[in-house]
C-alpha cells in the first residue's frame, strides 16, 4: 500500500495514455460542440436583432401609409361632401325656377282666360241690350213704360252678372 | 485495498498487478463513458454530454485563468485528471473494487508527473528568470523554497492517498468491530456517503492544486 515500487512509473504511463485517450475522445468533441453552440447562439441573436429591427421598419412603413390613407380618404369624403351640397344647392335652385314659372305660366293662362271670359261677357251684354233696345222699340210705349222696362232688364242683367266683373 | 499476493516483476522492478488492474478498469470506464457523453454530439445536450460538458468547461475555463495563452495545452490533463479521480476514488466503495487512488504509486506519479512538468516547463518556457525565483527575494529564501517545493508533490499525493485509504479501511473495519451485519447498517451507509462526499473533494483539491502548481511554472508573466 505505501510500499513504492515500479506501480509508480506504470501509472504515470497510464495517465499519460488516459490523457491521449480522453483528449481524443472527450476535450476535442465537447470543445467543439460547445464552441458551434457558442457560434449558433450568437448567430441567432445576431438574427434576431436584425429581423426585429425589419419588422419595426416594416411596422413604421404601414403605419405611415394607412396615415396616409385615412388622410387621403378624409380628403376623399370631403370633396364629395362638397359636391354633392352643390349640386343639391343647384337642383333647389333649379326647381324653384321651375315652379316660379310655371306659376307664372299659370297665372298668365287665368289671366287670358279671365279676359276672354269677360269679353265674352260683354259681347253677350251687347247683344242683349240689343235685343231689349229692339223689343223696346218694338213694343213702341210711353216714357214710363219704356223706363220701367230698361230697369226691369238692367236689374235682371244684375241678379245674373258673373263674379266682380265690371260689365 | 491491495493484495500483496498479485505481484509480478519486469525489468527488475516490481509491480502491483492489484492496483495496475483497477486502474485499467476504471481507465476503460473513463474512455467507455467519454465516448458514450461524445459518440452522438448534440446542439442540445444530453444527460452525460451534460456532465462532460459541465466538467469540461469548468476546468478548461480555470485552467484559462490561472495559466493564460498556454492553459488549451494543459487543459485536456487537467480534465483527464479530475474525471479519473472522481472515478478511481469512487471506484473502491464498490464492494470487491479498490481505488486506484489508494495506492500511494498512483498517487504520488501523477503528482510527480505534475511537478516535473512545472519544473522542467518552467525552465523551458522562462529560462533563467524561473531558476532565479527560487532565490528571490535573497538568496538565503533557497531553502524555505527547496522545502517547499520538495514538499509539493508529498502533500499533494499523500493529501488524496490518506483520504482514500481512511475511507476504505473504514469500510472494511467496520463489520468487524461491529457485533453483527444490523448494526452495520446505519454506520455503514453513513459513512459510505461521507466517502462518495470526500471522493468528490479530494478528486476536485487534487486538480485544482495541480493547475495552480502548474500555473507557477507555465503561466503568463504578470509584470
Amino acid at each position: 500500500m505505501i510500499n513504492i515500487d515500479g506501480t509508480l512509473l506504470a501509472q504515470i504511463v497510464n495517465f499519460i495514455i488516459l490523457v491521449i485517450l480522453l483528449k481524443k475522445f472527450a476535450y476535442k468533441p465537447i470543445m467543439k460542440i460547445l464552441k458551434d453552440r457558442e457560434l449558433k447562439i450568437s448567430e441567432r441573436l445576431n438574427s434576431a436583432e436584425k429581423d426585429e429591427q425589419a419588422a419595426k421598419k416594416t411596422l413604421e412603413e404601414y403605419q405611415k401609409q394607412l396615415a396616409d390613407a385615412r388622410v387621403q380618404a378624409q380628403e376623399i369624403v370631403d370633396k364629395a361632401m362638397k359636391q354633392a351640397q352643390k349640386e343639391h344647392d343647384l337642383s333647389i335652385e333649379q326647381t324653384k325656377r321651375e315652379i316660379e314659372q310655371m306659376r307664372k305660366t299659370a297665372k298668365e293662362d287665368i289671366e287670358r282666360e279671365r279676359e276672354r271670359a269677360a269679353q265674352h261677357l260683354k259681347d253677350e251684354v251687347v247683344l242683349l241690350s240689343m235685343q231689349a233696345a229692339s223689343k223696346v222699340i218694338a213694343a213702341n210705349l210711353d216714357s214710363d213704360a219704356n223706363e220701367k222696362l230698361i230697369n226691369e232688364f238692367v236689374e235682371k242683367l244684375d241678379k245674373s252678372k258673373l263674379g266682380d266683373l265690371s260689365c | 485495498m491491495a493484495e500483496n499476493a498479485a505481484h509480478f516483476m519486469l525489468f527488475g522492478l516490481s509491480f502491483d498487478l492489484h492496483i495496475l488492474e483497477m486502474t485499467w478498469m476504471v481507465m476503460a470506464v473513463t474512455v467507455v463513458l467519454s465516448i458514450m457523453a461524445t459518440h452522438n454530439l448534440r446542439m442540445v445536450p444530453g444527460k452525460l454530454q451534460n456532465i462532460f460538458e459541465m466538467i469540461i468547461s469548468s476546468i478548461d475555463s480555470q485552467v484559462n485563468a490561472s495559466i493564460g495563452t498556454r492553459g488549451p495545452l494543459f487543459a485536456p490533463m487537467f480534465v483527464t485528471m479530475l474525471i479519473f479521480m472522481l472515478i478511481g476514488n469512487l471506484w473502491g466503495l464498490i464492494p470487491g473494487l479498490s481505488s486506484p487512488t489508494s495506492s500511494l504509486n498512483t498517487d504520488l506519479g501523477i503528482a510527480l508527473l505534475v511537478i516535473v512538468m512545472l519544473h522542467a516547463l518552467g525552465i523551458y518556457y522562462k529560462g533563467g528568470s524561473y531558476i532565479k525565483h527560487f532565490f528571490e527575494p535573497f538568496a538565503p529564501f533557497v531553502i524555505i523554497k527547496a522545502v517547499e517545493e520538495f514538499s509539493k508533490p508529498i502533500t499533494l499525493s499523500f493529501r488524496l492517498f490518506g483520504n482514500i485509504v481512511a475511507g476504505e479501511l473504514i469500510i472494511h473495519i467496520l463489520p468487524k468491530m461491529l457485533p453483527n451485519i444490523i448494526c452495520e447498517v446505519i454506520p455503514g451507509v453513513i459513512w459510505l456517503g461521507f466517502s462518495v462526499f470526500v471522493s468528490v473533494i479530494q478528486a476536485l483539491i487534487f486538480t485544482m492544486l495541480s493547475i495552480s502548481y502548474l500555473s507557477e511554472g507555465v503561466g503568463d508573466v504578470e509584470d
